[in-house]
């Protein structure tokens, strides 16, 4: 039972429309066949990648909305609404009703709408008299977007920043928190399953670890809960395991310049919500859509840059072969042979031709889209010769150091700003300890190239703590809001940063995870089991092998981490099945800029010592 | 899924207090909270009825052929004449859906018409937003038609498939009964020759010939029924690709039809350009003309005033 987040999300919102009653109801639910949706802008970023227009009309939707836009009335038709549960939708919702805008109101909210929202509804509604148009209300419980079958983000911007701000304070964190495990409900909500969680320990992936047991565990006690999984002692087997890790935990992943193609459409071009923009070859910006529809896209989108490149070539000449195979057959062979049989195979090919036309142009027009792409990003490798930044800093990932003249080349040569400034915080990360002179004339070159180095010095600063601070070890774990309690959780997974087999630490700590067996990794990584009460014992098949996993990531993850995670579970016996989501998927530069954010809230790293406990 | 996701219930209970703390009386609180269970009968436009009736026809429609495939496909259980009465039916019931879907769409038309007639005076109904639900419902059963249409024509395209397969092995056969027969009537022409060498020479001569013009005969009737039975095959085939390329291009008529009005419009705007043009370069030359005239005007006049002052 592979669990596929994309097709239980698109479930639930097909039930959504069709005003949530069972979907195969016939006859009777006639009488409501067509419906105008509105939503807001976040439902409409969850809605995009998982439902197209014709899909819509197929469910009898005519007409789709912002919920922000002027709308006119339509009379006779149910609206059903699609928001986020705060205060300015409400309000709008109230303004709606009272101007009788349409027939009937369903509401249905991405998550559950607090009881102070439900009353403002209702006394909004009540003095204007138009309670009686809200037939439903409704929580969907689907506050995330899945891009893929087992990729999701919750769509939270700057939680990098936010969480490890210097100057934010308990509540804002704890707002944060909050926010990150209702999403993460959402999420187990949709699945319909309980997980074991694990996490390292200290940092905010144990916040957010605790603060989702004690709500999975509220819940549970509720009675009509939404998990209907039988039995509390279901063998390890069924239920996945919730890995919880921090940004921290890897830095490296969400900087490095990567060439598989998937990373590099992400990266350089922007993906967003599985839909790219580009400037078609004659002029004019066109809009590609990337999803798993695309053939070539599921098959090669893990490959290095130059094999897709030689696939597409293959793939546009095995078209050309099988249109110039149908011409032949069909077109204008020499001369009319009045054969009876010839004529007799010529209709017959004839026919099968007209039949497989469509077929063929949509091959082509997928070449054509790769080709297009794959054109754009050529030129845009070559002007920042991003194939030798991959290269060099998969080199110092591996080896650990680099030639200095080499490292300096670099710095001086082709590339955009932030290019540089990812090299050299790769070369931070990578190299053993840091060489007090060779840090200062990077940073001269980087000054050189007017380059801010703020996120440079910052990360500069965490190496300099995590040395200093191997020793300190448990002794302020209970106050979270301790400055230094965050750098903890650094020196806990900062040895991460250097993966010597330049297989990423992520992966393979969640095959660890996976496997149950005992680690040293992973021995002190936390557990925990909502189902079970409290002080429950019997923790043994708590850490037995699972065959899912859902991995979360806090603060940004990226499709590198994606496409390796993915790349580990195929090539397990038995095949494993792990879904990965963030908080936000963001680009190597978006990262940096939240780094630099960072460093310009420290002062440009200045040299405050931390208050160490 | 669960109950617990429907919230109506705590919407009723902040109903509830809400109408309380406002201080409705108990009927008005009671009324408010039937609302909520008993909902009031809805009153529809003619629109958006008549659409709901198209949307039961098609779906009829539907209903007519998923019963009616069986039949329709299989071999044994219907003959050629029930078959095409099916298929008259059903094209018969489609040109009545078609026409449906184009009186709404018609009447949508009319409606816009009339709205920009009259400025300023718009009635409530006919606003944008409600004009483009519409245009989205019409849409919608056109599309709902289109498919169950394609669901038809490949069981058409099955039957006629059926068609050309069953005349072509019939054909194999022939061929291969006539070669066979061929080549025993050969041997056992070989074989009669022999018991014939006794009987005297006019009666084996008068025979021979008659076999031979027998076998002329047989030769040419054979021949004669294969190609028939190839034009047979061929025009079955025609129809049926006759059919494919129909359907083909029906899809693409509204396309050429569109094409065809812009290129008409088109026409027309290059001739009212010609002809504005046209006007341009003669006023263009006549207002030379004045301003020459003005110019030399001026000239003389000021001439004559110096010769005079």
């Amino acid at each position: 039972m592979a669990l596929n987040l994309r097709q239980k999300q698109t479930e639930c919102i097909t039930r959504m429309l069709n005003l949530n009653q069972p979907v195969n109801a016939t006859g009777t639910a006639n009488e409501e066949v067509y419906k105008i949706l509105i939503y807001d802008k976040f439902c409409q970023n969850i809605l995009s990648p998982l439902i197209s227009v014709k899909d819509l009309r197929k469910h009898g939707v005519t007409l789709y909305f912002l919920i922000d836009k002027d709308r006119k009335p339509v009379h006779d038709v149910p609206a059903v609404y699609f928001v986020q549960a705060n205060q300015s939708n409400i309000q709008r919702i109230i303004a709606d009703a009272s101007r009788s805008l349409y027939d009937t109101f369903h509401l249905n909210f991405s998550s559950a709408v607090p009881r102070l929202l439900l009353e403002d509804i209702a006394s909004g509604t009540l003095s204007s008299d138009s309670i009686q148009r809200i037939a439903k209300v409704h929580d969907q419980y689907l506050e995330f977007v899945t891009l893929e079958d087992n990729l999701f983000s919750l769509a939270q911007k700057s939680s990098f920043v936010q969480l490890n701000d210097p100057s934010a304070g308990d509540r804002e964190i704890e707002e944060i928190v909050e926010r990150i495990v209702t999403g993460l409900f959402c999420v187990l909500a949709t699945l319909a399953v309980v997980p074991i969680i694990r996490c390292p320990r200290g940092g905010p992936a144990e916040m957010v670890a605790s603060a989702l047991d004690q709500r999975l565990r509220d819940h549970l006690l509720s009675k009509n809960n939404l998990f209907t999984e039988g039995g509390s002692f279901t063998s390890s087997f069924q239920r996945p395991v919730l890995c919880i890790f921090d940004r921290n935990f890897e830095l490296s992943v969400a900087i490095q310049h990567d060439f598989r193609y998937r990373a590099l459409v992400h990266d350089v071009l922007g993906l967003r919500l599985n839909r790219l923009s580009v400037q078609g070859e004659k002029g004019g910006m066109k809009s590609f859509e990337l999803d798993s529809s695309d053939p070539f896209w599921v098959a090669n989108g893990l490959l290095e840059f130059p094999e897709v490149a030689v696939e597409i070539e293959t793939q546009l000449n095995k078209y050309k072969k099988d249109v110039d195979e149908v011409n032949r057959r069909t077109g204008g062979t020499d001369g009319a042979e009045f054969d009876g049989t010839d004529l007799m195979g010529n209709t017959k090919h004839l026919m099968n031709a007209v039949n497989s036309l469509p077929e063929l142009t949509e091959r082509k027009q997928v070449i054509d889209k790769h080709t297009n792409i794959a054109t754009v990003l050529l030129g845009e490798i070559k002007e920042r010769s991003l194939d030798s930044y991959a290269k060099k800093e998969n080199e110092m990932l591996v080896r650990g150091t680099i030639d200095r003249n080499e490292l300096l080349g670099v710095l001086r040569g082709k590339g955009t700003k932030l290019d540089k400034l990812r090299f050299a915080i790769m070369y931070l990360i990578s190299s053993e300890s840091i060489n007090q002179s060779e840090a200062e004339s990077v940073e001269a070159a980087l000054r050189e190239s007017e380059v801010d180095t703020s996120a440079f010095q910052y990360v500069k600063k965490l190496k300099s703590l995590n040395v200093s601070m191997a020793s300190a070890n448990s002794a302020s774990r209970n106050n979270i809001v301790d400055w230094a309690e965050k750098f903890y959780a650094v020196t806990a997974g900062v040895k991460n940063l250097l993966s010597s087999d330049r297989q990423l630490a992520l992966p393979r700590t969640v095959e660890a995870l996976m496997e149950g067996k005992p680690n040293p990794e992973i021995d002190n990584y936390l557990i925990f089991d909502p189902r079970t009460p409290k002080s429950g014992s019997g923790s043994s098949h708590l850490k037995g092998p699972f065959k899912e996993a859902i991995v979360f990531m806090i603060g940004g993850g990226n499709y590198v981490e994606y496409g390796s995670l993915q790349e580990l579970v195929q090539h397990q016996q038995p095949v494993k099945h792990v879904i990965y989501g963030t908080t936000e998927i963001l680009t190597g530069v978006e990262f940096i800029e939240q780094l630099t954010l960072l460093g310009h809230k420290m002062g440009f790293g200045s040299s405050t010592a931390a208050p160490t406990p | 899924m669960s109950r617990i996701r429907d919230r109506t219930e705590d919407l009723k209970d902040a109903v509830r207090q809400t109408a309380l703390s406002l201080g409705y009386n108990e009927s008005k609180l009671a009324a408010v909270l039937a609302s909520f269970i008993i909902h009031k009968p809805r009153q529809r436009s003619a629109f958006t009825k008549a659409a709901l009736k198209t949307l039961e026809s098609i779906e009829a429609l539907e209903q007519f052929m998923l019963k009616h495939r069986k039949d329709y496909v299989d071999h044994h259980r219907t003959t050629e004449q029930e078959r095409d009465s099916i298929e008259h039916e059903v094209s018969t019931f489609i040109k009545a859906c078609q026409e449906q879907i184009d009186i709404l769409k018609n009447s949508i038309n009319n409606e816009e018409a009339n709205s920009k007639g009259w400025l300023g005076v718009k009635a409530d109904a006919t606003n944008a937003d409600t004009i483009a639900h519409k245009h989205g419902v019409v849409l919608i059963l056109s599309e709902r038609l289109h498919s169950v249409t394609t669901q038809f024509d490949q069981l058409r395209a099955i039957r006629f498939q059926d068609a050309i397969n069953k005349a072509m092995p019939r054909r194999k056969l022939q061929r291969k009964a006539n070669s066979d027969s061929v080549d025993t009537s050969k041997s056992s022409t070989s074989e009669l020759k022999e018991p014939d060498e006794f009987q005297p020479d006019r009666l084996r001569v008068q025979q021979q010939l008659l076999d031979d013009e027998t076998r002329a005969l047989q030769v040419e009737l054979t021949s004669l029924l294969d190609a028939v039975q190839e034009t047979e095959t061929k025009m079955v085939e025609m129809s049926a690709l006759n059919h494919l390329m129909s359907t083909h291009v029906l899809q693409q008529a509204q396309q050429i039809e569109v094409l065809y009005d812009q290129a008409v419009e088109a026409t027309m705007n290059v001739e009212l350009g010609n002809k504005e043009l046209n006007q341009a370069i003669q006023r263009n030359s006549s207002s030379r003309t004045f301003l020459m005239l003005f110019l030399f005007v001026l000239t003389f006049s000021i001439l004559f005033l110096d010769w005079y002052s």
